[in-house]
């Protein structure tokens, strides 16, 4: 009885409410507090008679495993499964913080029609069967003026799956997601041609066993995941030695044996000198060569004049040190893993950085080998029997992770098919792109310039365009131009304000969302229930997807009447149901060392190349005339005066999503600018100044000051995500500033993907 | 043997995701503005002249000899026999003079409740065999809590295997129950404890008014036994008085 604020909690409250008086102020009290999240602090409450209810995370793309209490109908706190591969029962500051996703004052809490201008915030509440009555009308009202493939969805979330299913039905391969040409797109792209498979820095590596990091940029620790950053901790205390190679001190830096701050944009130089290392002094796996390898000579000539002390030039980091780094992995290898950024959209050439990772990571011979790359376990979860999708180039399947590249991007037959607009998989324009997940950038720029043919319907199932991009302007231009928006989204933001409609959805903890499917060491499927009732008049993505084929008549690609029904019928052709996994949770197939790692059992790699073998210098590239990737690609340096602009991730917010949630607002509420002492001293500026950041084309705004050795002299730092200007955004509007106004909007040479980090910017004292 | 809690912080395997942090005030409804539990992060420049980065999450430390204890006037503030230090809150008048006491800055007037919170390493959720909040969510599995006295458990097998420090310093020493491990590393004085100015109010009640109501309700006592033996004297004489004037008669 220690810490009974609950009891003297609501004492006080009586005492409070008794005060006050009049029925009317007290009945306010209380109705405000059916709205509210459970007050349940302490032993009278939150241990007490709980439920619990399976979930997994939508607070960022890792999902871990969840269970979430529940009482009297409400959800008052996530916890994490101990079962789930993908976070062994931890849940990060985001994860926790997702019951303020569910209680926020400012929900979407009804369908809205827009009355004022587009992005003027001025809404009247509809019903739902009149504003899905609308969406179904005017969508096909586009189809009918101007074809199927004048709609474009761009889904960004944990339930976007059934919107791909819904605009695939309704005829348009213009689906994108922006996790692709955004974010990591390119991260997987050089791995995809090596050897055909993932080797990213995502699920599949043995952290645990691993004796040697080189992190290029990967910020484990702040641009965080559950298990992975578990994993990787668990590692380095294994004794692993990391070699963390960014222009910024990070925490992961400060968890590193040695910090490389590398100049912004060169890790491609860094990368091919390592190689020319390894080639020059055979320290690659020489059975694992003649066994695997295909087209080593080409290689060697290719990074002949790539030597360490022409790097250093570029670099800034010493030639010594590339030799001393790379005759140290090989002594490790192949317990050894050169980590991709999760982000790789930063240069002009992404791909060669790609291709260098997986290059390194090959010849060290560390595919299925412990302390290496492991081959993943599915669980195999059979998707439903659909109709033929006409137009739509590849269908998603669910294996592991964010992305699966079974459907090698390049193969894409497009006879018969209408051609995607982005060009995405498109021959001629992008073609080494991925179809499935698009470019959303060049999408957004098909939609602003209606080329290659008209785009007037758009459909958006969360994410914001105004943040992930670097291009306002283009966006606003795109929204400006359609016959026809139509948003689903929980939270109010900048891009769903443009809406004709606006669709309020369930959170995550409200709701049924389609199976998990995942891969790591274990396979499983996992479950997302709701944890309560919906709090405000909101539907599900697959609810409202199910609503709107009925309307649209593409009833067949929605055969269920239910999402429970649904998922019943996946898991029952697979010998499971609903039951068993609502009681379990998770299912899982247990890890098995001669699955992950068959060589260490003299089994043999596979590697689904065109010609089964790894392909150091692939021949579909060799066909497309993209080889000269390989080579360097000078990027632009700062002039005197100017900086090189950077900016990341804390551990607490995710994208420009989570700045209005009030837990995680609370733990930071405006970035700040990053600069180091001397140009700090050179310019005046101490820490806490305000200075005025303007880019090359003259983008910019106002921003604090940070002064830190924890940057290079030469660049700058901020954190993504601030400078929220959408009013009903009532706790991040106006703090801080975003990003997006100083990232560069260039594109990457070979896949079409943003190139954000090529800006370089000036400082002025305000 | 009754047990002894304590927390122990591996700062080589803390990332700062505040994962605690917001752990903790989900379970604990905590208003907005307070946090029972905090991760400092600590910025400098090393000999070899690049920059350094140490973490350190921290919460109310269960002193051995709690200074927050001493100082409150109404007997609220209190020791467990297994260390956990709490406040009783039906007693808490929120008079704030431990808040200052604490060398921690771990304890703040609750504005819902009125009282004083502070972290109680989850004691109704140790009590009932789980682990404390933070504990459970921990990304880095940077936290470890337990009991010491257990040879058995983790904490007392980690306190061997490792070199730990605790946050205390000439001037203040009270026992702190949390251990960090910096890999040798030397703990910034940024996080260590201080001595708070207006913990002067806390002092002045620990070292007098608290023993002057002491001595005066010792004093009272005294005077109301006294009373009642003179009462009880007296009337005896008079009682004997009155049975010697009966016999005179």
């Amino acid at each position: 009885m220690q810490e009974s604020d609950q009891s003297s909690k609501a004492s006080r409250r009586a005492f409070l409410k008794s005060m006050m008086g009049t029925a009317v102020v007290s009945s306010a009290v209380v109705s405000l507090d059916a709205q509210a999240r459970i007050h349940a602090p302490h032993e009278l409450e939150t241990l007490q008679d709980y439920e619990e209810h399976w979930g997994f995370c939508d607070m960022c793309y890792w999902r871990c495993g969840l269970k979430v209490r529940t009482r009297d109908g409400k959800a008052f706190k996530i916890d994490g499964n101990p079962e789930h591969p993908y976070n062994k029962g931890v849940v990060c500051g985001k994860g926790n913080a997702g019951i303020q996703v569910a209680f926020a004052p400012n929900r979407l809490k009804q369908p809205q029609e827009r009355v004022g201008e587009r992005g003027a915030n001025q809404w009247r509440p509809i019903p739902w069967d009149e504003a899905l009555d609308k969406v179904a009308h005017e969508l096909n009202k586009v189809k009918e003026k101007y074809g199927a493939q004048a709609l474009v969805m761009i889904g960004h979330g944990t339930w976007e799956k059934p919107y791909h299913r819904l605009a695939h039905a309704f005829g348009t391969p213009n689906t994108t997601s922006p996790v692709y040409g955004l974010c990591c797109g390119p991260r997987a792209v050089g791995s995809m041609f090596v050897t055909g498979r993932n080797c990213t820095g995502n699920e599949t590596i043995d952290r645990e066993n691993c004796k040697y990091f080189l992190m290029m940029g990967r910020n484990i620790t702040e641009s965080l995941h559950n298990g992975e950053t578990l994993g990787w901790l668990d590692g380095v205390a294994n004794g692993a030695k990391v070699v963390y190679v960014d222009p910024r001190y990070t925490i992961t830096a400060s968890k590193a044996d040695e910090w490389l701050g590398i100049r912004p944009l060169t890790d491609h130089a860094f990368l091919l000198a390592i190689i020319h290392v390894m080639l020059k002094e055979e320290l690659y796996d020489k059975p694992f060569v003649a066994e695997y390898v295909v087209g080593l000579e080409e290689l060697r000539a290719r990074v002949a004049n790539y030597t360490p002390e022409w790097q250093e030039a570029i670099t800034t980091i010493p030639a010594a040190t590339v030799y001393r780094v790379t005759r140290e992995m090989a002594a490790a290898a192949p317990a050894v893993h050169v980590y991709s950024p999760r982000r790789l959209t930063r240069t002009s050439n992404d791909f060669g950085i790609s291709w260098s990772m997986s290059l390194i990571n090959t010849l060290f011979g560390t595919w299925d080998r412990k302390g290496g790359m492991f081959t993943p376990q599915t669980f195999k979860i059979p998707e439903i029997e659909l109709p033929e999708f006409p137009h739509a180039h590849v269908a998603r399947d669910e294996t592991h992770g964010d992305f699966n590249f079974n459907h090698t991007p390049f193969s894409v037959n497009t006879e018969g098919k209408i051609l995607r607009a982005d060009g995405a998989g498109v021959p001629g324009r992008w073609p080494i792109a991925s179809p499935e997940y698009g470019l959303t950038n060049e999408m957004w720029k098909a939609m602003a310039e209606q080329d290659p043919y008209p785009l007037k319907a758009l459909l958006t199932a969360g994410g914001n365009g105004f943040t992930n991009s670097t291009d306002y302007e283009t966006v606003r231009k795109g929204l400006m131009n359609m016959d026809f928006y139509v948003a689903c989204d929980v939270l109010p933001n900048e891009m769903n304000a443009y809406a004709d409609i606006l669709l309020p959805e369930s959170s995550y903890l409200e709701r049924y969302d389609d199976l998990q499917i995942g891969g790591a060491k274990e396979g499983f499927v996992a479950l997302r229930e709701p944890a309560m009732q919906p709090l405000h008049d909101t539907k599900g993505s697959w609810e409202i997807c199910k609503e709107l084929s009925k309307r649209m008549g593409l009833e067949a690609y929605f055969p269920h009447e239910s999402i429970e029904a649904l998922l019943d019928d996946r898991l029952q052709k697979a010998g499971h149901s609903l039951a068993e996994l609502k009681e379990k949770g998770i299912l899982k197939k247990p890890a098995d060392d001669k699955v992950n790692f068959p060589r260490e059992f003299g089994l043999k790699s596979v590697f689904p190349t065109p010609s089964g073998k790894v392909e150091v210098i692939p021949n579909k590239i060799k066909e497309l005339g993209m080889e000269s990737a390989l080579d360097w690609d000078e990027q632009p340096r700062p002039n005197p005066g100017e900086f090189h602009f950077t900016f990341g991730r804390v551990g607490f917010h995710t994208h420009a999503r989570t700045q209005d949630n009030i837990w995680l607002n609370y733990l930071m509420t405006e970035n700040v600018l990053w600069v180091h002492p001397d140009p700090a001293q050179a310019l005046g500026l101490v820490e806490g100044d305000t200075v005025d950041i303007r880019g090359r084309d003259g983008r910019g705004g106002t921003i604090k000051v940070k002064v830190t050795p924890r940057i290079r002299p030469d660049t700058v730092f901020t954190v993504h995500g601030f400078g929220h200007w959408d009013e009903r955004m009532t706790t991040a509007v106006g703090k801080g500033l975003s990003d997006s106004l100083l990232a560069s909007q260039n594109r990457e040479k070979r896949i079409g993907s943003m190139s954000m980090g090529m800006n370089m910017v000036t400082l002025r004292k305000v | 043997m009754v047990a002894k809690y304590v927390m122990l912080a591996d700062t080589t395997r803390c990332i700062n995701c505040k994962a605690c942090e917001v752990a903790c005030r989900a379970e604990w409804d905590t208003p907005l503005g307070y946090s029972r539990d905090w991760v400092k992060e600590v910025e400098y420049v090393n000999a070899k002249g690049l920059p350094e980065v140490q973490l350190f999450p921290g919460r109310c430390q269960h002193c051995d000899d709690p200074p927050c204890v001493e100082v409150c006037p109404s007997g609220a503030s209190w020791k467990r026999e297994d260390g956990i230090v709490l406040v009783d809150h039906a007693i808490c008048s929120g008079c704030e003079l431990c808040v200052p006491a604490c060398p921690y800055d771990a304890r703040w007037l609750n504005p819902v409740t009125n009282t004083i919170s502070k972290c109680t390493f989850c004691q109704p959720r140790i009590d009932k065999g789980l682990q404390p909040a933070c504990v459970e969510t921990c990304v880095g599995h940077a936290l470890i809590f337990g009991d010491a006295n257990d040879p058995n458990s983790a904490v007392s097998q980690l306190l061997k295997a490792k070199e730990w420090q605790k946050l205390v310093t000439d001037e203040v020493n009270i026992g702190p129950n949390h251990y960090y491990y910096t890999a040798g590393k030397a703990i910034p004085d940024a996080v260590m404890p201080k001595l708070n100015e207006r913990h002067l109010s806390g002092t002045l009640m620990e070292n007098i008014v608290n023993p002057l109501g002491t001595l005066g309700i010792g004093g009272m006592m005294a005077v109301f036994l006294g009373a009642g033996i003179k009462k009880l004297i007296d009337r005896r004489q008079d009682v004997s008085n009155k049975e010697g004037s009966h016999e005179q008669h």
